[in-house]
């Protein structure tokens, strides 16, 4: 599904920072990406607290398609596509349980949980016992990784092992995996995954999430009514105080992240006040961190994006978000939110509550996201409309490969906007590796770090 | 005779085939189409007795 | 005679229910949310579960649970009344301009009365809503459920105490929940 067009230095032209609409209204080049992007790249599938028991599943999503995460009888993690290998049929309709069999209802195939097909009907009389069933069990993903609770998985069996894929990076992600304490893992996800659909292509909450510093001006009216965990704003933000703000990210991975460096001699500043106990819960966590994790320990995070559709946040809230593309003119968001797996129930709880009065359709933070993209998307579908590139060229050229503060070396392209207060660094870098992904042919030419650089 | 419902077959019921073999549910997946059973008896397949297979739905005449 | 007063109280108890559910559906579609603001209990509890596709024989775990799961709603008055606030603040760009909304509301059950229908202090209810919305020029969302209300009377007036909200979808079917249910 290749529509020969050219991508990087064309449609994505990072040279002068513009991109053009069609990328994102196009139906060509969606159904391109969907070919090109989605059946290469890792993507999210869900985390192992949610298939803690043998026979236990949930029914996830890769791209636009649905598919099974579950645990076999031997305890092994699998991801297969849902869809029965006779005539099709969703093999699962349920959201999440626990089985030792998914059955087809059309024809009656059935499917053990290591995906091997165990149940034939009329195998003997109709098939002669002649079908070969050992190559008709679920399709199964090329590879699968679980990485600090979080399952991941890949349709090409070409591409790099999830942490190579990772990169640096992982050390930004395990900011939103590790306890805030900076124990390795710890972390669970709530009951309940949500799920909404939001009328624009899953490229604009992706660039959202990988680092749009400067539309906080929409938040205004939720940032005056105050929601955030100290009784103000939307989130405690008295580290900016004190904090270098940057921008992060991996040229040659596609992936980013924000990110706040405090300074060595400074502790935390207090958070979470409107709770005695989640705020005394947090300070220790600090002290913790920066005891366990030593200069890192002065890290925390701010959204990022693994590439090319997993959105984390490491803290108010803690989430992860995948974008489904549903179409170029929709997208199917699931979130789920995690929480220290050993914090107390208040902490827990207080935490919850938080999450959902800010993010999510109900949320007061992101109600106005989805408003801002519907809108965004809809007013570029035109035929004059697309005519005219979007502009990121914001920060250009201002980043440095090497960057380094108070004592603290920090690994990926960085771009400072403490004082520049916003970039459009990380938004150029998630377009970047997308226009990679759509002009190779294959990963041989998307592992560029195997090749060291003449 | 009345169409059997998967769903209501507990471990030990006896099912009847349409082979004329019997068999004893083992397990029940609840899935409504398959049960695990063990053949008790098989007139064309004395082999079969002892074994354990998936049994399809449409393959049940009654329950014994 | 005695069950024939009775049947009288409960009809007029039904009416009096209905009206104040009409009522309550009037305040917001005319966007007088600070007056809907005083229809809730200062310790209101507003529930909108999540609903899962379950097994025949699970359906205990359908709904997302309330106080320990993610839900769509699960808070009180404090975040009602800041969702009411920044709507308020004509920035808000998901409600500005402002949604057209118009609450259906229909079927109106009394589940319990409490102490008696002759003098309720107490009343469980359950109706359905349909909840259009439209809003800038197309855009248009239909939501269709269920509600479960506690309310009680306070100095003559009935105050909603609890709400829980079922909607009768699974993924979202609306890009947002800005308006009241």
């Amino acid at each position: 599904m290749a529509t020969g067009r050219r991508y990087r230095g064309g449609l994505v032209d990072l040279g002068t920072g513009l991109i053009s609409r069609e990328i994102f209204v196009n139906e060509e080049i969606y159904a391109e990406e969907l070919d090109r992007v989605f059946t290469r790249a890792w993507l999210f599938v869900g985390h192992e607290s949610q298939i803690s028991k043998p026979g236990d599943y949930v029914v996830s999503c890769m791209g636009e398609e649905s598919v099974i995460l579950c645990r076999d009888r031997e305890e092994r993690v699998h991801v297969f596509l849902n869809s029965c290998r006779h005539r099709g049929m969703k093999v699962c309709r349920y959201d999440e349980g626990n089985t030792p069999v998914f059955t087809c209802p059309y024809h009656g195939w059935s499917y053990a949980t290591d995906g091997k097909l165990v149940g034939v009907p009329y195998f003997r009389e109709a098939y002669h016992g002649k079908l070969d069933r050992s190559q008709f069990g679920l399709v199964e993903v090329a590879q699968l990784a679980t990485y600090k609770g979080s399952v991941w998985a890949t349709w090409d069996p070409k591409a790099p092992g999830f942490l190579e894929y990772l990169g640096e990076f992982r050390r930004y992600l395990d900011l939103t995996l590790d306890g805030w304490d900076g124990r390795d893992g710890g972390t669970e996800v709530l009951g309940g995954v949500q799920k909404w659909l939001i009328p624009c292509n899953w490229k604009f909450p992706a660039e959202n999430f990988s680092g749009d510093s400067y539309h906080n001006i929409s938040h205004r009216s939720v940032d005056m009514v105050g929601i955030g965990p100290s009784g103000s704003g939307r989130r405690d933000t008295r580290e900016r105080l004190i904090a270098r703000r940057l921008q992060i990210c991996f040229p040659e991975r596609g992936h980013q992240t924000g990110l706040y460096v405090l300074p060595k001699d400074q502790p935390t500043p207090p958070a979470y006040q409107q709770s005695p106990v989640v705020s005394e819960y947090f300070r220790h966590c600090e002290e913790e961190r920066r005891r366990r994790r030593g200069e890192w320990g002065r890290v925390t995070g701010s959204p990022g994006e693994v590439f090319p559709n997993t959105a984390l946040h490491p803290r108010q809230p803690r989430t992860f978000a995948v974008w489904h593309p549903r179409g170029p003119h929709q997208t199917e968001v699931w979130r789920w939110y995690l929480v220290d797996s050993d914090s107390p129930p208040e902490v827990k709880d207080f935490l919850r509550q938080y999450y959902i009065r800010y993010s999510g359709p109900a949320g007061l933070t992101e109600q106005d996201d989805m408003e801002n993209w519907n809108y965004a998307h809809a007013a570029s579908r035109g035929t004059i409309a697309r005519r005219y590139p979007y502009t990121y060229e914001q920060g250009m050229g201002f980043e440095v490969e090497s960057y380094e503060w108070d004592g603290l070396r920090l690994p990926g392209s960085v771009l400072d906007i403490t004082e520049a207060k916003s970039s459009e660094h990380n938004l150029r870098n998630l377009y970047r590796r997308w226009a990679e992904f759509m002009d190779a042919a294959s990963w041989d030419e998307l592992a560029t770090w195997r090749t060291p650089a003449p | 005779m009345s169409i059997v419902n998967l769903r209501h077959l507990q471990p030990g019921a006896r099912i009847g085939l349409s082979d004329g073999s019997t068999a004893e549910v083992v397990s029940n997946p609840l899935d409504g189409i398959w049960v695990f059973a063990r053949y008790l008896s098989s007139p064309r397949d004395a082999s079969r007795v002892g074994t354990e297979e998936m049994i399809f739905a449409q393959d049940i005449v009654e329950i014994r | 005679m005695s069950d024939h007063r009775d049947d009288v109280a409960h009809l007029l108890l039904q009416q009096e229910i209905q009206s104040f559910l009409y009522q309550e559906a009037e305040l917001l579609d005319e966007r007088r949310y600070e007056e809907w603001l005083a229809l809730l209990d200062e310790d209101v509890r507003y529930w909108m579960p999540m609903r899962r596709n379950v097994k025949f024989g699970e359906l205990e775990r359908e709904f997302t649970r309330e106080g320990r799961d993610v839900n769509w709603f699960d808070e009180g008055k404090e975040t009602l009344t800041r969702r009411v606030q920044q709507i308020l603040t004509g920035v808000h760009w998901a409600e500005e301009p402002l949604s057209r909304i118009c609450h259906m509301v229909s079927n109106v059950q009394i589940l319990d009365v409490k102490p008696s229908a002759a003098a309720p202090s107490e009343v469980t209810t359950k109706s359905r809503f349909l909840i259009y919305r439209n809003r800038v020029e197309t855009e248009t969302d239909i939501l269709v459920g269920k509600r479960e209300d506690v309310l009680h009377r306070v100095d003559g007036q009935w105050k909603i105490r609890r709400r829980k909200i079922v909607l009768d979808q699974n993924v979202l079917q609306v890009k947002n929940l800005t308006f009241f249910f």
